[in-house]
Protein backbone atom coordinates (compact mmCIF):
# COMPACT_ATOMS: atom_id res chain seq x y z
CA UNK A 1 0.00 0.00 0.00
CA UNK A 2 2.87 2.35 -0.75
CA UNK A 3 2.41 5.89 -2.02
CA UNK A 4 4.45 7.40 -4.84
CA UNK A 5 4.71 10.95 -6.15
CA UNK A 6 5.28 12.00 -9.74
CA UNK A 7 6.23 15.65 -10.22
CA UNK A 8 5.01 16.80 -13.64
CA UNK A 9 4.83 20.51 -12.82
CA UNK A 10 5.90 22.59 -15.81
CA UNK A 11 5.47 19.70 -18.23
CA UNK A 12 3.12 20.04 -21.18
CA UNK A 13 1.08 17.31 -22.84
CA UNK A 14 1.53 14.54 -23.52
CA UNK A 15 4.52 14.15 -21.17
CA UNK A 16 2.50 13.85 -17.91
CA UNK A 17 0.38 11.09 -19.45
CA UNK A 18 3.34 9.13 -20.84
CA UNK A 19 5.19 9.46 -17.51
CA UNK A 20 2.11 8.31 -15.60
CA UNK A 21 1.66 5.28 -17.85
CA UNK A 22 5.30 4.31 -17.31
CA UNK A 23 5.22 4.86 -13.56
CA UNK A 24 2.01 2.89 -13.05
CA UNK A 25 3.71 -0.18 -14.56
CA UNK A 26 6.29 -0.12 -11.76
CA UNK A 27 3.69 0.05 -9.00
CA UNK A 28 2.29 -2.99 -7.20
CA UNK A 29 -1.43 -3.62 -6.91
CA UNK A 30 -2.78 -1.60 -3.98
CA UNK A 31 -0.22 1.20 -4.38
CA UNK A 32 -1.23 4.82 -4.99
CA UNK A 33 0.37 7.27 -7.39
CA UNK A 34 0.03 11.02 -6.89
CA UNK A 35 0.64 12.93 -10.12
CA UNK A 36 1.30 16.66 -9.69
CA UNK A 37 0.36 18.69 -12.76
CA UNK A 38 -0.17 22.32 -13.78
CA UNK A 39 -1.35 21.91 -17.39
CA UNK A 40 -5.10 21.63 -17.72
CA UNK A 41 -4.86 19.21 -20.65
CA UNK A 42 -3.27 16.64 -18.32
CA UNK A 43 -6.25 17.16 -16.03
CA UNK A 44 -8.33 15.67 -18.82
CA UNK A 45 -6.21 12.93 -20.37
CA UNK A 46 -4.53 11.47 -17.27
CA UNK A 47 -7.77 10.69 -15.36
CA UNK A 48 -9.37 9.53 -18.63
CA UNK A 49 -6.55 7.06 -19.23
CA UNK A 50 -6.65 5.84 -15.61
CA UNK A 51 -10.42 5.28 -15.64
CA UNK A 52 -10.10 3.38 -18.91
CA UNK A 53 -7.74 1.04 -17.03
CA UNK A 54 -10.30 0.69 -14.22
CA UNK A 55 -8.10 2.44 -11.67
CA UNK A 56 -9.70 4.53 -8.93
CA UNK A 57 -9.06 8.20 -9.65
CA UNK A 58 -9.47 11.31 -7.57
CA UNK A 59 -8.51 14.85 -8.52
CA UNK A 60 -7.75 17.61 -6.08
CA UNK A 61 -7.22 21.26 -7.00
CA UNK A 62 -4.34 22.24 -4.73
CA UNK A 63 -3.76 25.77 -6.04
CA UNK A 64 -4.36 28.10 -8.95
CA UNK A 65 -3.79 25.90 -11.98
CA UNK A 66 -2.23 23.16 -9.87
CA UNK A 67 -3.74 19.74 -9.36
CA UNK A 68 -2.92 16.42 -7.75
CA UNK A 69 -4.31 13.30 -9.37
CA UNK A 70 -4.57 10.29 -7.04
CA UNK A 71 -4.54 6.99 -8.89
CA UNK A 72 -5.02 3.70 -7.04
CA UNK A 73 -3.63 0.68 -8.81
CA UNK A 74 -6.63 -1.54 -8.21
CA UNK A 75 -5.72 -4.39 -10.51
CA UNK B 1 -22.16 30.79 -0.26
CA UNK B 2 -18.77 30.87 -1.91
CA UNK B 3 -18.77 31.66 -5.61
CA UNK B 4 -16.33 28.84 -6.29
CA UNK B 5 -18.89 26.24 -5.17
CA UNK B 6 -21.80 27.76 -7.12
CA UNK B 7 -22.89 25.17 -9.68
CA UNK B 8 -23.52 27.72 -12.44
CA UNK B 9 -20.08 29.22 -11.93
CA UNK B 10 -18.57 25.74 -12.15
CA UNK B 11 -20.48 24.80 -15.31
CA UNK B 12 -19.81 28.02 -17.19
CA UNK B 13 -16.40 29.17 -16.03
CA UNK B 14 -14.58 26.49 -14.03
CA UNK B 15 -14.99 23.12 -15.70
CA UNK B 16 -13.78 22.69 -19.26
CA UNK B 17 -16.54 22.61 -21.86
CA UNK B 18 -16.87 19.36 -23.76
CA UNK B 19 -15.17 18.84 -27.13
CA UNK B 20 -18.61 18.69 -28.78
CA UNK B 21 -19.63 22.07 -27.35
CA UNK B 22 -16.34 23.52 -28.56
CA UNK B 23 -16.74 22.00 -32.01
CA UNK B 24 -20.26 23.38 -32.43
CA UNK B 25 -19.19 26.86 -31.33
CA UNK B 26 -16.17 26.79 -33.67
CA UNK B 27 -18.41 25.78 -36.57
CA UNK B 28 -20.86 28.60 -35.90
CA UNK B 29 -18.18 31.24 -35.50
CA UNK B 30 -16.20 30.19 -38.57
CA UNK B 31 -19.42 30.74 -40.55
CA UNK B 32 -19.78 34.15 -38.90
CA UNK B 33 -16.14 34.83 -39.87
CA UNK B 34 -16.73 34.03 -43.54
CA UNK B 35 -19.99 36.01 -43.61
CA UNK B 36 -18.55 39.14 -42.01
CA UNK B 37 -14.97 39.26 -43.33
CA UNK B 38 -15.27 37.49 -46.73
CA UNK B 39 -12.37 35.26 -45.70
CA UNK B 40 -11.91 31.90 -44.04
CA UNK B 41 -10.63 31.71 -40.49
CA UNK B 42 -6.83 31.72 -40.24
CA UNK B 43 -4.33 32.51 -37.52
CA UNK B 44 -0.74 32.61 -38.77
CA UNK B 45 -1.24 34.73 -41.91
CA UNK B 46 -1.28 37.98 -39.92
CA UNK B 47 2.01 37.06 -38.20
CA UNK B 48 3.83 37.43 -41.52
CA UNK B 49 2.06 40.75 -42.12
CA UNK B 50 2.97 41.98 -38.61
CA UNK B 51 6.59 41.10 -39.38
CA UNK B 52 6.40 43.07 -42.62
CA UNK B 53 4.90 46.08 -40.77
CA UNK B 54 7.84 45.98 -38.33
CA UNK B 55 10.31 45.90 -41.25
CA UNK B 56 8.49 48.84 -42.86
CA UNK B 57 8.43 50.76 -39.57
CA UNK B 58 12.25 50.62 -39.55
CA UNK B 59 12.38 51.91 -43.12
CA UNK B 60 12.78 48.52 -44.78
CA UNK B 61 10.91 47.40 -47.85
CA UNK B 62 9.19 44.08 -48.49
CA UNK B 63 7.97 44.94 -51.99
CA UNK B 64 10.38 42.54 -53.66
CA UNK B 65 9.48 39.65 -51.32
CA UNK B 66 7.67 36.94 -53.21
CA UNK B 67 5.24 36.41 -50.33
CA UNK B 68 3.87 39.96 -50.65
CA UNK B 69 3.95 40.12 -54.44
CA UNK B 70 0.44 38.70 -54.77
CA UNK B 71 -2.61 40.93 -54.84
CA UNK B 72 -3.92 39.65 -51.50
CA UNK B 73 -0.45 39.99 -49.98
CA UNK B 74 -0.25 43.63 -51.07
CA UNK B 75 -3.77 44.29 -49.85
CA UNK B 76 -2.91 42.91 -46.41
CA UNK B 77 0.13 45.21 -46.19
CA UNK B 78 -2.03 48.25 -46.97
CA UNK B 79 -4.31 47.62 -44.03
CA UNK B 80 -3.61 48.63 -40.46
CA UNK B 81 -3.92 46.48 -37.38
CA UNK B 82 -7.41 47.76 -36.61
CA UNK B 83 -8.68 47.44 -40.20
CA UNK B 84 -7.29 43.91 -40.59
CA UNK B 85 -9.96 41.45 -39.37
CA UNK B 86 -7.48 38.60 -38.90
CA UNK B 87 -5.17 40.71 -36.73
CA UNK B 88 -8.00 41.90 -34.50
CA UNK B 89 -9.31 38.33 -34.26
CA UNK B 90 -5.91 37.06 -33.13
CA UNK B 91 -5.84 39.72 -30.43
CA UNK B 92 -9.34 38.57 -29.43
CA UNK B 93 -8.13 34.98 -29.11
CA UNK B 94 -5.38 36.06 -26.71
CA UNK B 95 -7.66 38.32 -24.64
CA UNK B 96 -10.39 35.66 -24.59
CA UNK B 97 -7.98 32.97 -23.42
CA UNK B 98 -6.67 35.26 -20.68
CA UNK B 99 -10.21 36.12 -19.59
CA UNK B 100 -11.24 32.45 -19.50
CA UNK B 101 -8.25 31.42 -17.41
CA UNK B 102 -8.77 34.34 -15.01
CA UNK B 103 -12.49 33.54 -14.62
CA UNK B 104 -11.62 29.94 -13.80
CA UNK B 105 -8.91 31.28 -11.46
CA UNK B 106 -6.34 29.15 -13.17
CA UNK B 107 -3.84 31.79 -14.24
CA UNK B 108 -0.28 30.80 -13.50
CA UNK B 109 3.23 31.54 -14.73
CA UNK B 110 4.53 28.04 -15.31
CA UNK B 111 8.10 27.42 -14.36
CA UNK B 112 10.57 26.41 -17.03
CA UNK B 113 11.96 22.99 -16.20
CA UNK B 114 15.12 23.08 -18.26
CA UNK B 115 16.83 24.84 -21.15
CA UNK B 116 15.89 21.97 -23.41
CA UNK B 117 12.23 23.05 -23.14
CA UNK B 118 13.15 26.58 -24.25
CA UNK B 119 15.25 25.31 -27.14
CA UNK B 120 12.52 22.97 -28.34
CA UNK B 121 9.87 25.70 -28.09
CA UNK B 122 11.94 28.20 -30.08
CA UNK B 123 13.04 25.67 -32.70
CA UNK B 124 9.56 24.16 -32.97
CA UNK B 125 8.00 27.62 -33.25
CA UNK B 126 10.33 28.56 -36.10
CA UNK B 127 9.55 25.32 -37.95
CA UNK B 128 5.81 25.81 -37.48
CA UNK B 129 5.94 29.44 -38.58
CA UNK B 130 8.01 28.65 -41.67
CA UNK B 131 5.93 25.58 -42.50
CA UNK B 132 2.64 27.45 -42.25
CA UNK B 133 3.90 30.14 -44.66
CA UNK B 134 4.97 27.69 -47.38
CA UNK B 135 1.70 25.76 -46.85
CA UNK B 136 -1.70 27.45 -47.08
CA UNK B 137 -1.59 28.24 -43.39
CA UNK B 138 -1.46 26.49 -40.05
CA UNK B 139 -3.76 23.81 -38.67
CA UNK B 140 -6.52 26.44 -38.62
CA UNK B 141 -6.13 28.14 -42.01
CA UNK B 142 -4.92 25.12 -43.98
CA UNK B 143 -6.55 22.23 -42.12
CA UNK B 144 -9.72 23.43 -40.42
CA UNK B 145 -10.74 26.09 -42.93
CA UNK B 146 -9.49 23.97 -45.83
CA UNK B 147 -11.58 20.94 -44.94
CA UNK B 148 -14.65 22.89 -43.85
CA UNK B 149 -14.63 24.73 -47.19
CA UNK B 150 -14.41 21.42 -49.08
CA UNK B 151 -10.86 21.91 -50.31
CA UNK B 152 -8.77 18.81 -51.03
CA UNK B 153 -5.70 20.71 -49.81
CA UNK B 154 -7.02 20.46 -46.25
CA UNK B 155 -7.02 16.66 -46.42
CA UNK B 156 -3.52 16.57 -47.91
CA UNK B 157 -2.39 18.86 -45.10
CA UNK B 158 -4.05 16.51 -42.55
CA UNK B 159 -2.18 13.51 -43.91
CA UNK B 160 1.21 15.15 -43.56
CA UNK B 161 0.31 16.73 -40.23
CA UNK B 162 -0.34 13.26 -38.80
CA UNK B 163 3.00 12.09 -40.18
CA UNK B 164 4.69 15.07 -38.52
CA UNK B 165 2.86 14.47 -35.24
CA UNK B 166 3.96 10.83 -35.30
CA UNK B 167 7.64 11.76 -35.73
CA UNK B 168 7.24 14.57 -33.18
CA UNK B 169 5.82 12.29 -30.52
CA UNK B 170 8.69 9.81 -31.03
CA UNK B 171 11.20 12.66 -30.58
CA UNK B 172 9.28 13.87 -27.52
CA UNK B 173 9.47 10.49 -25.81
CA UNK B 174 13.14 10.14 -26.74
CA UNK B 175 14.35 13.55 -25.56
CA UNK B 176 11.86 14.71 -22.91
CA UNK B 177 11.09 11.68 -20.79
CA UNK B 178 14.00 11.57 -18.34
Amino acid sequence: MAEFELDCLGEACPIPLVKTEKKMQELDVGDTLIVMIDHSCALKNVPEWARKNNYDVEVEEVGESEWEIFIDKTA
Amino acid sequence: MKLSSNKYYQTWFKNPWTYVTGAILLSIFQLVTIATTDGAWGVTGPFAVWGAWVVQAFGGSVDHWYFFSTESGRAALDRTFLTDPASVRNLGVIIGALLATLLASQFKFKKIKNLRQVGAAVFGGLLMGYGSRIAFGCNIGALYSGISNLSVSGWVFALFMFAGAFVGSKLLVKYFMQ
